[in-house]
C-alpha cells in the first residue's frame, strides 16, 4: 500500500475544517496561560512566604511535561466530581502547563522595569495597584512582547498534544479519518503539512507584531 | 489498592525507556545543533537559505504531529523505523534545532575582534572556527544547553503515545488497572520533576 | 497657602536604621521648622539619603520617631499614607515614567489618586511646568528631553500633589554640569516662594546662597549642624573641615 495523493487530497477539507477549532484552544490557552502566570508572579511577589511556594510550583509545572499535565486533568478532575468536556480539560491542561513558563516571563520583564519606578510611583502616592497597572505593566509588557510571542506560537504547537484525551483539533481528526479508513499516512502527513504552514504563518504574524509594538517604542 | 511505594515502582520501570529515548535524543539533537548552528553561521545567500530552511522545519513543526506523521508515514515508503527511533530521532533533532540557534547566536555574539585577531595571526577559517570561536561559544551557551536538556527529557512523555513503555505510559497503564487516577498522576508528575 | 501648624514641619527623633548587621542611622535628631531650607550634606555613606529616603517613607527604620507637622510617620510607611502625603521627593536619576508623556506623568497621580478630572488634573500640571519653565514640552516623552528638563519634570511632578514638604536626594548629581544651573535655579525660585526644603547635595554655592541650616552627616550620625555663614566659615568638628577641604580643593 502506497502513498496515494488522491487520497491525501480528499483529506484536506475534513482536516482544514477544524483549524479554527485549534486556533480557538490556542487563543483561550494563552489568555489563560497568561493571566494565570501574572496571578503566579504578583501572589510570589506578595512576601516571603508566597514567593517560596510560588517559586516550588513554578519550577514543578516547568520541570512535568505537558503531556503528564493532561493526562492529570483529564483522569483526576472526574474522580472530584468535577466533569468538563474535553475542549475544556484541554485548554486549563495548556493553561497550566505554559502558566509556569510566563510567570518566568513576567518575572524577568518585571525585573527589568528600574527600581526607581516603583520608588517614584510610591513617592507619588500611588497604591499598589494603581502602581501596577499605570506604572509596572505598561513599561513590563514592552519587556516581555518578544518571549510572550514565543511561548504562543509554542502553545499552538501543543495543541496536537490534546488529541491524546480526544479533543477534536487537527491530529485529532486526521485520525479520525485513519481509524476510518485504516489509512494513516495520508491524513497524518496532511495534519503534519498544514499544520507547519499554520505554524510558520502565525510565527510570522506574531513577529510582525512584535516589530510594529518595538517601533511605537521609538517615538 | 496499591500502595504509593507500589505505584512509583509500577511509573519508575517506564524509567529506562525515558532514559533511553533521551540519551537517544542527544544523538541527534548534539550534532545537529552543532553542525546546522555552525553552518547557518558561515554561509550565505542560497546556501543559508537551505539551511535555515531545514532547522525551521525542525522548530517549526509541532513535535507530536512529526512523530506520528514518520511512525506511520515512513513505513508507506519503505522506511521501517523502531517507535523508539522515530521518538528520539523526532525529539532530538527538534530539541536540536533550537539548540542551532543558540550555537549560532553564541558564535554571532562573539567580539568580530576575536575572528580577525585568529585570521592576523595566520590561522585557516577552519582553525579560528574550532580554537577561537567554538570553546568561546559553547562555554557561553552551557546555561541554554542545561535547559534544552531538560526540554529533552520532558519531551520523551510523547513516546508514550507510540507504545514505548515510557513513565507516562506506565502510569496510563497502571491507572487503567487500578483506578487511582490521583495517586498514580500526581505521583507521575512527581516523578518527572525529581527526574 | 496652607495653614500653618504650630509644631515644627518634619521632627525626627532619635531615629535609628539598619541594613541587616550595618548601622545606617544612629541616632538621628533633627527638627526642621516650617519654611526652613536644610541641606544635608557628607561623604557617601554618610547615611544622609537613607534619612530623607525614611522622611518619605521609601525605607523602613528600626527604632525612633518621624512627625510630619503633627502625623507620626508609622515605621511601615505604607500605613501612614496621610503623613507621607506631606512630603514631594525628587530623586537622583529623576524616576520619570518613560511610557508616559511629561503632562500624564504629572498628572498620574492627581487622577488616580486624588481622583480629580482630566481637565483639573492637566490644568494642575500646566501651572506647575510654567513654574519650572517647560510648559512647551509638555507633550513629549521623557526620552525627548535633556536631564535638566527631566529634573525640572520631576519637581514639576513631585509639586502638583501640593506638598508641605520638599525633600531632594541629589538632584543634580546624575546631570551634565551644563544642566546643573537650570535645576538650581528652579529649586531657588521654590525656596523664594516659602517652601520646606530638605536637600541632600554636594552644591555648595546653593548651599550658601539658599539654605538657612547646612547639616552635615558622617558615618550615620549628624556630626554638626549650623547657618551657612558660620559652617563654611568656622566648621567646628575637623571630619567637617576635611570634607569641605575636599569639597573646594
Amino acid at each position: 500500500m502506497g502513498f496515494e495523493i488522491g487520497f491525501a487530497i480528499a483529506t484536506i477539507p475534513t482536516i482544514l475544517s477544524v483549524v479554527g477549532t485549534t486556533l480557538i484552544i490556542t487563543a483561550l490557552s494563552c489568555a489563560g496561560a497568561a493571566g494565570l502566570g501574572f496571578a503566579f508572579e504578583m501572589i510570589r511577589r506578595s512576601g516571603w512566604t508566597a514567593d517560596y511556594v510560588m517559586r516550588f510550583v513554578i519550577d514543578f509545572i516547568r520541570a512535568t511535561p505537558v503531556l503528564g499535565w493532561l493526562y492529570f486533568m483529564y483522569f483526576v478532575l472526574p474522580f472530584y466530581g468535577v466533569r468538563l468536556p474535553t475542549t475544556a480539560v484541554g485548554i486549563l491542561g495548556l493553561s497550566v502547563y505554559y502558566s509556569g513558563y510566563l510567570a518566568e516571563v513576567f518575572r524577568a520583564g518585571i525585573d527589568a522595569v528600574a527600581k526607581g519606578q516603583q520608588e517614584a510611583a510610591r513617592a507619588l502616592g500611588l497604591g499598589r495597584v494603581d502602581a501596577v497597572v499605570f506604572v509596572i505593566a505598561p513599561q513590563m509588557l514592552r519587556n516581555i512582547a518578544a518571549p510572550m510571542g514565543n511561548y504562543f506560537v509554542s502553545i499552538l504547537k501543543a495543541t496536537p498534544y490534546l488529541a491524546a484525551i480526544a479533543v477534536p483539533e487537527m491530529l485529532g481528526s486526521a485520525f479520525d479519518i485513519a481509524s476510518d479508513t485504516y489509512r494513516y499516512a495520508e491524513p497524518l502527513t496532511v495534519a503534519g503539512v498544514m499544520f507547519l504552514l499554520l505554524a510558520l504563518a502565525v510565527t510570522g504574524g506574531v513577529k510582525q507584531l512584535e516589530r510594529k509594538l518595538l517601533k511605537a517604542d521609538r517615538r | 489498592m496499591m500502595s504509593i511505594f507500589q505505584i512509583w515502582l509500577g511509573i519508575l520501570q517506564g524509567l529506562h525507556v525515558t532514559a533511553l529515548v533521551t540519551l537517544y535524543g542527544l544523538l541527534f539533537a548534539v550534532p545537529f545543533a552543532l553542525l546546522f548552528g555552525i553552518a547557518q553561521h558561515l554561509t550565505t545567500g542560497l546556501a543559508r537559505f537551505a539551511v535555515t530552511a531545514v532547522i525551521e522545519f525542525w522548530r517549526s513543526s509541532s513535535v507530536i504531529i512529526l512523530l506520528f506523521v514518520f511512525y506511520y508515514a515512513l513505513p508507506v515508503f519503505g522506511i521501517e523505523l523502531s517507535a523508539m527511533t522515530v521518538g528520539a530521532m523526532v525529539i532530538g533533532l527538534n530539541i536540536g534545532g533550537y539548540a542551532s540557534q543558540s550555537v549560532r547566536a553564541g558564535l554571532q555574539a562573539l567580539d568580530k575582534g576575536q575572528s580577525e585577531a585568529g585570521s592576523a595571526l595566520g590561522l585557516t577559517r577552519a582553525q579560528v572556527l574550532f580554537m577561537i570561536e567554538l570553546p568561546q561559544a559553547l562555554t557561553a551557551m552551557a546555561p541554554t544547553f542545561i535547559n534544552q536538556l531538560i526540554q529533552l527529557v520532558k519531551g520523551t512523555a510523547i513516546v508514550s503515545l507510540v507504545t514505548l513503555t515510557d513513565m507516562t505510559f506506565r502510569a496510563k497503564e497502571l491507572a487503567q488497572i487500578e483506578y487511582d487516577p490521583v495517586a498514580i498522576y500526581t505521583s507521575l508528575l512527581l516523578a518527572y520533576f525529581v527526574v | 497657602m496652607q495653614e500653618h501648624s504650630l509644631a515644627p514641619a518634619i521632627d525626627i527623633a532619635a531615629l535609628n536604621k539598619w541594613y541587616g548587621t550595618f548601622h545606617v542611622l544612629k541616632n538621628v535628631d533633627l527638627v526642621v521648622g516650617t519654611g526652613s531650607r536644610i541641606v544635608i550634606c557628607g561623604p557617601s555613606g554618610s547615611g544622609k539619603s537613607s534619612l530623607i529616603r525614611c522622611v518619605n517613607g521609601l525605607e523602613k527604620y528600626e527604632s525612633g520617631t518621624i512627625r510630619l507637622a503633627d502625623t507620626p510617620l508609622e515605621m511601615d510607611a505604607a500605613k501612614s499614607s496621610a503623613a507621607r502625603r506631606q512630603t514631594g521627593m525628587v530623586f537622583q536619576s529623576f524616576n520619570l515614567f518613560p511610557h508616559l508623556t511629561v503632562l500624564a506623568n504629572c498628572t498620574l497621580s492627581l487622577r488616580r489618586v486624588q481622583k480629580k478630572s482630566r481637565g483639573a488634573a492637566s490644568e494642575i500640571a500646566m501651572h506647575f511646568l510654567e513654574k519650572v519653565k517647560i510648559p512647551e514640552q509638555a507633550n513629549k516623552y521623557p526620552a525627548e528631553l535633556s536631564g535638566g528638563q527631566q529634573q525640572r519634570v520631576a519637581i514639576a511632578r513631585a509639586l502638583c500633589l501640593n506638598p508641605r514638604i520638599m525633600l531632594f536626594d541629589e538632584p543634580t548629581s546624575a546631570l551634565d554640569p551644563e544642566m546643573v544651573k537650570e535645576v538650581l535655579d528652579v529649586m531657588t525660585s521654590l525656596a523664594r516662594d516659602g517652601m520646606t526644603m530638605v536637600c541632600v547635595t554636594h552644591e555648595m554655592h546653593f548651599a550658601r546662597e539658599v539654605a538657612d541650616r547646612i547639616v552635615f552627616m558622617d558615618q550615620g550620625s549628624i556630626v554638626e549642624q549650623s547657618d551657612p555663614a558660620s559652617f563654611f566659615a568656622a566648621p567646628t568638628h575637623a571630619r567637617t573641615r576635611a570634607f569641605l577641604s575636599n569639597l573646594l580643593h
